[in-house]
């Protein structure tokens, strides 16, 4: 009874971590930028898809479509008001570029979060669902909101697949991430690809933000432990890897669901960070990382 | 994203700020009136449910008071301060209050580790405070252990200990002798008020006939609710008997969306506010909950009046702290007029023998050899609790039968016990 | 070569700027030496952090792991009656055994992987904090028997000299022959090394400086406020702010910290009257900075924006 409850809910949460890692190991892959406003923009679009649909009265499906748009354009600014500038600037060395990275997004970040704790309160929202009610699978009572989640998630990591491997302007992102110098040698333009790519990564961040919020709800003091678990996974997996931070989600998931149900959800995430420290000594490179 | 914000939020917002901005630079000029204003500093937390009616109710009990001219022809004025919920930022508002702004008196925070980290301050600069939301039972107990050092703050709500009381006497009636329920099982967040809430419960839950099969305490950064809920439902009680504040939204949606069958009572500070239904998507349907007064009911002739008032000025009913500030602000005034000083100690000695009838109803303090000293008397004809309901969007009184307003009433899916009759 | 170009006008400011800040109790309120005091040590956490980032070229995204350490096992000790005096150094001291624990293996990692190490020793930590709540006071905090002095002047002169002391050491080493060769080291480890330097044991050194005073002034501050809680000392937001007071003042300058830690607690004071929108502000300012300004303020006092 608790295995098959532990098997249901670590599956859909752990869906939820993959979506949410794969557009940030994609960016770092093709750019090699670690986005910590990651969080912020996730939960951006959770308050905004409960902000259209409850308080504007859109309905379900509306104030989704509305959160993942708002989402994607924030990202999209992150990209051109943040990221862009830094990588561009002249007066930052090199070698410094990463830590200028990692305190404008997350400076970013910091703004997005205080913005949406000024209009709507620090106080937790939960998106109202598509599909509500429940079903018993094997005795266990699962809501249609948890089975929904997983699928839209694998729903949209298969499309991703597709675009990446049956497209042309996939099979080019593809490229980019693995030699970004190779690809300009072809002739593509390696800032267009970039706003491909933030584009993909601002609508998966989207999607994951707003069933987050249908699932589990979000506040603004989300925002950290969701660009904390978005990070450990991608580097659990292997920095710039998809199907390493897929696997590392799946790890992540489901250690953190056996803590809660068997010892207790207090220690939730404590065997996670300890076997995320654990790979950084043995396999410094994660799971499925290149170098 | 702008345009985006509801427009009660934003006008709420918007009158926070100004009313910030304009008593801040109001302070700047009144140094020149005649009479001298009495000053008192409201530290809250401007972004949380429970904290933002704080200083909104306060400056409606402060309008009202300066509309009838003052108290002995001093007007009252506030000075708001946000704490962002956070305890360093506390102490340095109440620093700033006691040694640049000049106040007599503070009210501060509904958060019981706020108010514990201001308490030395208010010992240490001689500045009477008094809390109208934090419960933690060592608030009180500080002042009666070093009473000669302490004695400058009050407990202006009820203890922890008092709350576990009135949800016990509540399901005593409702839930045991209504409906013959006999387990529970306490589910609190881990927080400095909840330590003696759950003594509290653990206490008197078996003397009104409710077992105890489990207690559960939880981080209050918990989001997912399933495992507790599983856990819950593995001891099989008959009613989950709870004790929430920092969280409120995210237990209560995934109580709804996995229809767990067990119904929940007890103290939740989040359903305390208006606004909770939203928050929710109306998933808090059914959720009983401890307030000691809320709107549409007649705890005193006051409560009704200012909670329209409220409503007509910020657009929701007030946050259970709202009542409590607006009462302070009154016994605070009637304190310095009783006393005919704003002297700390003169202040604190009226306070002590402050009787006065409020929106919670009568408030007097326990005394110096009681053990909760500087803490609000809880009993009947003092005050007492109700037991309230979220019923399609409103927030209904169903206990004690002389200030109910409605009946008790389950979401289908809530197996809750049988009726008695 | 860096420290000749600066030194000359930094010199000047910083003497101008030490004996305005010594003679300041006897014009403002208490509440402004309040903030004051707070800012300071502040400035010392980003000063710490400048000479591991700066010099040492290693990103530690978890300052407060160190802070964290000092600031609570000198209030738990001080909860058992130990005498201040003992426990600051206690303090001092696990921040140092927590540092080393903590860098001989992570140093093996580098970039991002090394930030991320530093990231989660903080969670790690915080986690136990919430779990030994009996000892640590969990998520409610932990209250001290003691402070240092309820008198604001007083913390005032200690929190400016104790900062004063820090900068100067921390100057003098990232100025000294140990310095370059951190700052070697930091720019390209392989080299540096076939020079016949000992990188590791530069780092390590560097990171065993970096939390002395780290745990010192995290142990300072408690008996300052007289508590201690995770939101205040150990939370990452915490570490973020004093990374950037550090990049804000100006990298690679130490002193630069100071500067930014005063900025940002004056800037959040100046906002107070936008209430809920304050830290927006302070953050959209940072950023603007971080942009357009990157020697951080230091950098445009002394014109060395272009350079740097």
């Amino acid at each position: 009874m608790t295995a098959i409850q532990i098997l249901i809910d670590g599956f859909a949460i752990s869906a939820l971590y993959a979506l949410g890692a794969t557009g940030f190991t994609l960016i770092f892959g093709v750019s090699g930028v670690l986005n910590l406003s990651h969080g912020a923009l996730m939960v951006t679009a959770a308050v905004v898809a409960w902000a259209a649909s409850s308080e504007l009265g859109l309905g379900a499906y509306a104030g989704a479509g509305v959160g993942v748009a708002v989402c994607t354009l924030l990202t999209l600014a992150t990209y051109g008001l943040v990221v862009k500038p830094i990588d561009r600037s002249r007066a930052i060395p090199p070698e410094e570029k990463e830590i200028f990275i990692l305190t404008g997004t997350l400076l970013w970040g910091i703004m997005i979060q205080e913005f949406i704790a000024y209009l709507f309160t620090s106080n937790a929202k939960t998106v109202r669902p598509i599909v509500e009610g429940v079903v018993v699978i094997a005795g266990v009572r699962t809501p249609w909101n948890q089975i929904f989640t997983a699928v839209i998630c694998w729903g949209t990591i298969a499309l991703l697949w597709v675009l990446v491997n049956r497209t042309r302007t996939g099979k080019v992102v593809l490229a980019a991430s693995m030699n970004p110098r190779g690809v300009t040698l072809l002739g593509f333009e390696l800032s267009r690809i970039y706003v491909a790519i933030w584009l993909i990564y601002g609508v998966l961040a989207g999607i994951a933000g707003v069933l987050l919020g249908q699932f589990l709800g979000v506040s603004p003091y989300s925002v950290g432990p969701l660009t904390a678990s978005a990070f450990s996974i991608v580097v659990l997996g292997g920095l710039g890897s998809v199907s390493g931070s897929l696997i590392a989600a799946y790890v992540v998931g489901y250690l953190e669901t056996l803590t809660a149900y068997l010892i207790s959800p207090a220690y939730r995430t404590i065997p996670s960070l300890l076997l995320l420290v654990a790979v950084m000594y043995v396999r410094p490179q994660g799971l499925l990382g290149r170098r | 994203m702008r345009k985006l914000a509801p427009a009660a939020t934003r006008r709420l917002v918007r009158a926070l700020l100004a009313s910030t901005v304009l008593i801040g630079s109001h302070a700047v000029t009144s140094t020149v009136q005649a009479a001298d204003p009495i000053r008192i500093a409201v530290i809250a937390e401007a972004q949380a449910l429970a904290g933002a009616s704080i200083p909104q109710a306060a400056q409606i009990a402060a309008d009202e008071i300066n509309a009838k001219g003052g108290i002995d022809g001093r007007k009252v004025e506030l000075v708001t301060y946000d704490n962002k919920s956070s305890a360093a930022d506390s102490v340095r508002a109440f620093q700033r209050a006691a040694s640049e702004d000049k106040v007599h008196a503070v009210i501060a925070s509904y958060i019981s580790e706020v108010v514990l980290a201001l308490q030395p301050w208010s010992a240490r600069l001689k500045m009477p405070f008094i809390t109208p939301g934090a419960a933690s039972n060592e608030i009180p107990l500080n002042v009666h252990k070093d009473y000669a050092r302490n004695k400058y703050s009050f407990h202006g709500y009820l203890t922890s200990k008092a709350q576990s009381q009135a949800v016990c006497d509540a399901a005593k009636a409702i839930l045991v002798e209504g409906r013959q329920m006999k387990t529970a099982v306490i589910m609190s967040e881990d927080a400095a008020w909840t330590k003696p809430l759950d003594e509290g419960y653990k206490e008197c839950l078996p003397k009104v006939g409710l077992k105890v099969l489990d207690h559960i305490r939880f981080s209050p950064s918990t989001t997912d609710f399933n495992p507790i809920f599983s856990r819950i439902e593995g001891a099989k009680p008959d009613v989950i008997v709870t004790g929430i504040s920092h969280v409120g939204v995210q237990p209560t949606v995934q109580w709804r969306s996995q229809q767990v069958p067990i119904p929940m009572i007890g103290i939740a500070s989040q359903a305390t506010n208006a606004t909770f239904w939203k928050e929710t998507n109306g998933a808090t349907e059914g959720v009983l909950f401890e307030m000691f007064a809320a709107p549409g009911t007649n705890v005193t002739p006051k409560t009704a009046p200012f909670a329209e008032a409220f409503k007509a000025k910020y657009g929701n009913y007030p946050s259970y702290a709202g009542y409590t500030a607006y009462d302070e602000v009154y016994y605070i005034t009637d304190a310095v007029r009783r006393a005919g000083s704003t002297d700390p100690d003169k202040l604190v000695e009226a306070l002590e023998k402050t009787d006065w009838e409020g929106t919670l109803g009568r408030i007097q303090f326990y005394g110096r050899e009681d053990d909760f000293t500087h803490s609000i008397k809880y009993g009947p004809g003092l005050v007492s609790g109700m037991m309230m309901q979220w019923q399609d969007g409103k927030q209904l009184a169903v206990w004690p039968p002389q200030v109910a307003n409605g009946k008790i009433t389950f979401p289908s899916f809530v197996k809750a016990g049988s009726a008695a009759n | 070569m860096l420290h000749t170009l600066l030194r000359s006008p930094l010199l000047w400011l910083t003497v101008i700027g030490l004996g305005l800040a010594a003679v300041l109790p006897l014009w403002v309120s208490g509440y402004i030496l309040g903030l004051l005091t707070v800012a300071y040590y502040f400035g010392v956490f980003s000063m710490a952090w400048d000479l591991l980032f700066g010099f040492a070229g290693e990103v530690n995204f978890g300052p407060t792991f160190l802070i964290g350490l000092g600031a609570y096992s000198a209030g738990i000790l001080n909860g058992h009656g130990v005498p201040i005096a003992l426990c600051l150094a206690a303090g001092a001291a696990a921040a140092v055994i927590g540092g080393v624990v903590l860098a001989l293996p992570a140093l093996r990692v580098r970039g991002p992987y090394f930030g991320l190490t530093t990231v989660v020793a903080v969670l790690i930590l915080q986690n136990l904090i919430v779990v030994f709540a009996e000892t640590t006071g969990g998520e409610i905090g932990l209250t001290v028997p003691d402070v240092i002095s309820i008198d604001a002047a007083t913390n005032y002169w200690i929190a400016l000299g104790f900062m004063t002391v820090s900068g100067l050491i921390l100057f003098a080493i990232a100025t000294s022959p140990v310095g370059l060769i951190l700052q070697a080291s930091g720019q390209d480890p392989v080299e540096a090394g076939a020079l016949g330097f000992n990188v590791a044991k530069h780092k390590l050194a560097a990171f065993c400086v970096s939390a002395v005073f780290s745990g010192l002034a995290g142990a300072l501050l408690v008996f300052y406020m007289g508590t201690a809680s995770v939101g205040t000392l150990v939370d990452v937001s915490v570490g973020v702010q004093v990374i950037i007071a550090a990049v804000l003042g100006g990298r690679r300058t130490i002193v630069g910290g100071v500067l930014g830690a005063v900025f940002l607690i004056a800037a959040g004071e100046l906002l107070r009257p936008l209430g809920a929108l304050s830290t927006f502000v302070v953050s959209a300012a940072a950023l603007v900075v971080i942009l357009f300004v990157p020697a951080g303020l230091l950098g445009l006092l002394t014109r060395q924006g272009q350079r740097a």
